[in-house]
């Protein structure tokens, strides 16, 4: 969510320069991942965690959040709001769904639609959003200032009453930005006597926009069932700001502020309004929740030791109602009750009020420390065989792959995927052997010399439908398969709890300055050189030549496959390979590089090429 | 030339989740191991993920035809949760696990995402468990494998099977990169696995093995891993 700090700024005057509010953000709230310098202005971009999605997606949330984090004061907009002088009235608001928990509607007549005050259009652009007109923008500020998302209905345009209700199978409706769309009964919607005027929490329609030539409006807030809305906005395929808070649940009570402070920015933009009373339809009313715990549970969670005055400072900072039960016996910490704020859904547990009180201290208060905890940890058995195979098959020369569990056929469907592959393999085969042709391309890049060579395995999970898992290897283009189990049977049964890397290091740590080196997607090529030389002489000296000569395009050290002695002579055969980053190289650049190769080996009197 | 056959060539995530239960083994810590095919009760309702939590949408999690209820594991905390629910049946408490193996998410791949990747989850549960201990066993692991200059911290964040709830970064190579969810045990998924949260406490921790492969080793893309390509066997 987008937070301007200059509109922080109005609520707590006091708040630290921007850079030290990051590291509040971060250490003490939610991670920022951005933050933008703007026209005097810095946006932070913050991901509010969904626990506090309830009272945090706002900016009057986030102020009064820090007010309370850093201590410093925080100041009420509320007592500034003007109250309009009100009328009775005649709206009707009917709630025929249990998923709607309360409706506040007004009706204001005489409005002006126009522009917006400058301070206005700042305020939304500031935060990336668009000036529509001065209504439309009032809902639209007050959201972003409190929380609670407002929609506007041109009142003329709606017949005789508004009710909230399940929609119809079939029935239809244009949004305000022209997309048709069909509902079904789950969705809920609100609606006048004869038609659909709104998607309830996500989308208002177009039949009672609100335009240049509106005079009547009326205005909703209310409080939907988080479920509903974000099942509904889904299926439709519809986010907009109110779908994202109402997903996340408000609290009921939040409609009464934001009645309050929208009607004050009408009456500041459109003087000659008339206000007609509020008509609040409040079946499900918000029950008030009491929380209690010790500061000696909360240290137990921690690790970390808190005093009741410590606990006691963080309620006043953060204006928790509470009440402290007196030392009832000897050593035993009090026990705190609070009030949990109306907005604070997010608060039910002594759990809740443990990462309140760790993250407004900040973990990093907390001293690690390793458990002296005697655990008696037991062997398990499917690692140890796994283990066993591993080692097994590395020591008999084979490498190690793994292949992917998603195949084109299989006993076990899943539903839905972003792939074509809809199935989990039923056997390490089938994945082995494509990997085994693969790698068969390439035997002078992986330094084998022949496909008699080419050992690989896996040991993975297959599903014949039965999940299980499976060891397989090759021999040449043959695959040997088996169960786990199977492959296992002649294990020993004294092996050691400890699992045992392949090649124990002193400390894992240690090879850090290892760097995976990434291939080229090029083809290579492959030549081989023999040479005879004189019997004792070493073939380091030929492989220095094919080094220095090879050019950078030797994409790897050349290497020795074959040796033999013959009437005082012995033949050495390397294989030289070629390879770009950059191109594919063609048959003339090498022969090049192998004709100067072999000009330099010819240097060398009692050397001949074969 | 030698007859002597030569050793194959280890996969790297591989050779890096061994590395890894040697850290935690040494700290006590008991190895487990469960189905990569899940019950959505170990999967989801267990860890007090409710029925309606966008993470059980079918465009995160993998559903299986014909088999209600089942899902391709979306962590390993499956295996955690059914661990301390036979050691707490067991009477084995206190106890610690460790278990690192595939899991999966639906969701589009590119160089940073796979549709199967590797976890590696964690959980300790005893009487007076608590964060201290989880900073301590998460900071002594990610020094082991990174190197004793990592710096580590342990930022505020939301899980429905924790809380408090925290995120793990650490510094390495100079730059910050989250690397774990954890947080304390919710007492909810202590109750769903059959333990009292008023008796015992613990933690949990979850976090991709693939990411500190990449991190360690340089690898740019995390597909490499799962080609059956044998030029990823470099180390």
């Amino acid at each position: 969510m987008k937070i301007s700090y200059n509109w922080l700024k109005l609520y707590i005057p006091e708040v630290p320069k921007a850079e030290k509010l990051r590291d509040i953000f971060t250490y003490h709230l939610c991670e920022v991942e951005n933050v933008e310098e703007k026209e005097g202005d810095f946006i932070f971009d913050i991901n509010i965690l969904p626990n506090r999605a309830h009272d945090l997606l706002s900016h009057q949330g986030i102020a009064r959040e820090l007010a309370s984090l850093l201590d410093i004061p925080f100041v009420d907009p509320t007592p500034k709001y003007k109250i309009p002088e009100s009328k009775p009235t005649n709206l009707k608001i009917e709630i025929k769904t249990d998923k709607c928990r309360r409706y506040m509607g007004r009706i204001i007549r005489n409005v002006k639609v126009g522009p917006s005050p400058d301070w206005v259009v700042q305020h939304l652009e500031s935060i990336g959003q668009r000036s529509i007109n001065n209504i439309v923008d009032a809902a639209n500020i007050t959201m972003f200032d409190c929380g609670q998302p407002i929609h506007a209905f041109d009142f003329d345009k709606i017949s005789k009453f508004i009710l909230v209700r399940e929609a119809k199978e079939g029935e239809t409706m244009t949004t305000l930005d022209n997309k048709k769309v069909a509902f079904n009964p789950s969705n809920m919607v609100i609606a006048d006597e004869k038609n659909v005027l709104a998607i309830a929490g996500v989308k208002g329609g177009k039949i009672a926009e609100v335009d240049e030539n509106t005079r009547n409006i009326v205005v909703e807030m209310a409080n939907f069932d988080p479920v509903s809305v974000r099942k509904t906005a889904k299926q439709l395929g519809i986010f907009t700001d109110a779908v994202k808070r109402f997903e996340n649940d408000l609290s009921s009570e939040l409609a009464f502020y934001a009645m309050r402070e929208f009607s004050a920015l009408v009456l500041e933009m459109c003087p000659e309004s008339i206000f007609e009373d509020i008509v609040d339809v409040y079946p499900q009313k918000q029950v008030e929740h009491r929380l209690s715990f010790s500061a000696d549970r909360i240290s137990k969670i921690l690790g970390l030791k808190i005093s009741d005055e410590e606990v006691e400072k963080i309620l006043k900072r953060f204006r928790f109602e509470y009440k402290k039960s007196p030392h009832d016996k000897g050593d035993l910490e009090g026990l705190f009750e609070i009030i949990v704020p109306p907005l604070r859904l997010d608060l039910t547990i002594e759990e809740d009020m443990a990462e309140e009180i760790g993250r407004i201290l900040g973990y990093d208060k907390i001293k690690s420390k390793i458990p002296k905890i005697n655990f008696k940890p037991k062997v398990n058995e499917t690692y140890a065989k796994i283990n066993w195979a591993r080692n097994k098959l590395l020591s008999d020369g084979y490498s190690e792959v793994m292949t992917y569990a998603f195949r084109d056929k299989g006993e076990v469907e899943v539903l839905a995927s972003a792939s074509d592959k809809k199935f989990l393999r039923t056997n390490l085969a089938d994945g082995l052997l494509e990997s085994v042709s693969d790698n068969l391309h390439m035997l002078p890049l992986l330094g084998i010399k022949s496909f008699k060579d080419l050992k690989i395995f896996e040991v993975g999970t297959i599903w014949f439908p039965k999940e299980e898992i499976h060891v397989a290897y090759n021999n040449e283009e043959a695959i040997i398969e088996k169960s786990l189990d199977e492959f296992c049977k002649d294990m020993p049964t004294n092996f050691s709890l400890e699992p045992s890397p392949i090649e124990p290091k002193d400390s894992v740590g240690n090879n850090l300055e290892t760097k995976f080196k990434m291939w080229s997607i090029y083809p290579f090529i492959s030549r081989d050189v023999a040479v005879w030389m004189p019997e004792g002489e070493s073939s380091e000296k030929l492989k220095k030549i094919l080094k220095e000569n090879g050019t950078k395009l030797l994409i790897q050290e050349p290497y020795l496959f074959d040796s033999f002695t013959k009437d005082g002579k012995t033949s050495y055969a390397f294989r030289l390979v070629f390879q770009s980053y950059e191109r594919t190289l063609t048959d003339t650049e090498i022969n090049e590089i192998m004709a100067k190769i072999t000009d330099k080996i010819k240097e060398n009197k009692d050397w001949q090429v074969r | 030339m030698s007859k002597e056959i030569q050793k194959g060539r280890e996969h790297p995530l591989l050779m890096l989740a061994d590395q890894a239960y040697e850290v935690f083994s040494s700290l006590g810590f008991e190895i487990a191991t469960g189905p990569e095919l899940e019950s959505e009760w170990y999967n989801f309702d267990v860890l007090n993920v409710s029925k309606d939590h966008p993470a059980r949408d079918m465009q995160d999690t993998f559903f299986i035809k014909n088999q209600k209820e089942k899902v391709l594991r979306t962590h390993t905390t499956n295996v955690s949760a059914r661990a301390i629910e036979k050691a707490g049946k067991e009477g084995n408490l206190p106890c610690a696990f460790i278990s690192i193996g595939k899991v999966f998410r639906n969701e589009a791949t590119d160089s940073t995402h796979e549709m199967q990747f590797f976890q590696i989850d964690g959980t300790m549960v005893g009487e007076d468990i608590s964060i201290a201990d989880l900073k301590g066993v998460l900071t002594h692991f990610y020094k082991k494998m990174l190197g004793d200059d990592v710096e580590m911290e342990f930022r505020p964040s939301f899980f429905p099977f924790v809380e408090p709830g925290l995120e793990v970064w650490l510094k390495f190579r100079n730059r910050w990169l989250e690397v774990m969810g954890a947080g304390m045990l919710h007492p909810n998924v202590l109750r769903n696995v059959g333990l009292d949260p008023e008796k015992v406490q613990g933690f949990a921790f979850g976090g991709g093995l693939d990411r500190i492969a990449m991190v360690k080793w340089d690898i740019p893309d995390v597909r490499l891993f799962y080609q059956g390509d044998l030029r990823i066997n470099q180390f």
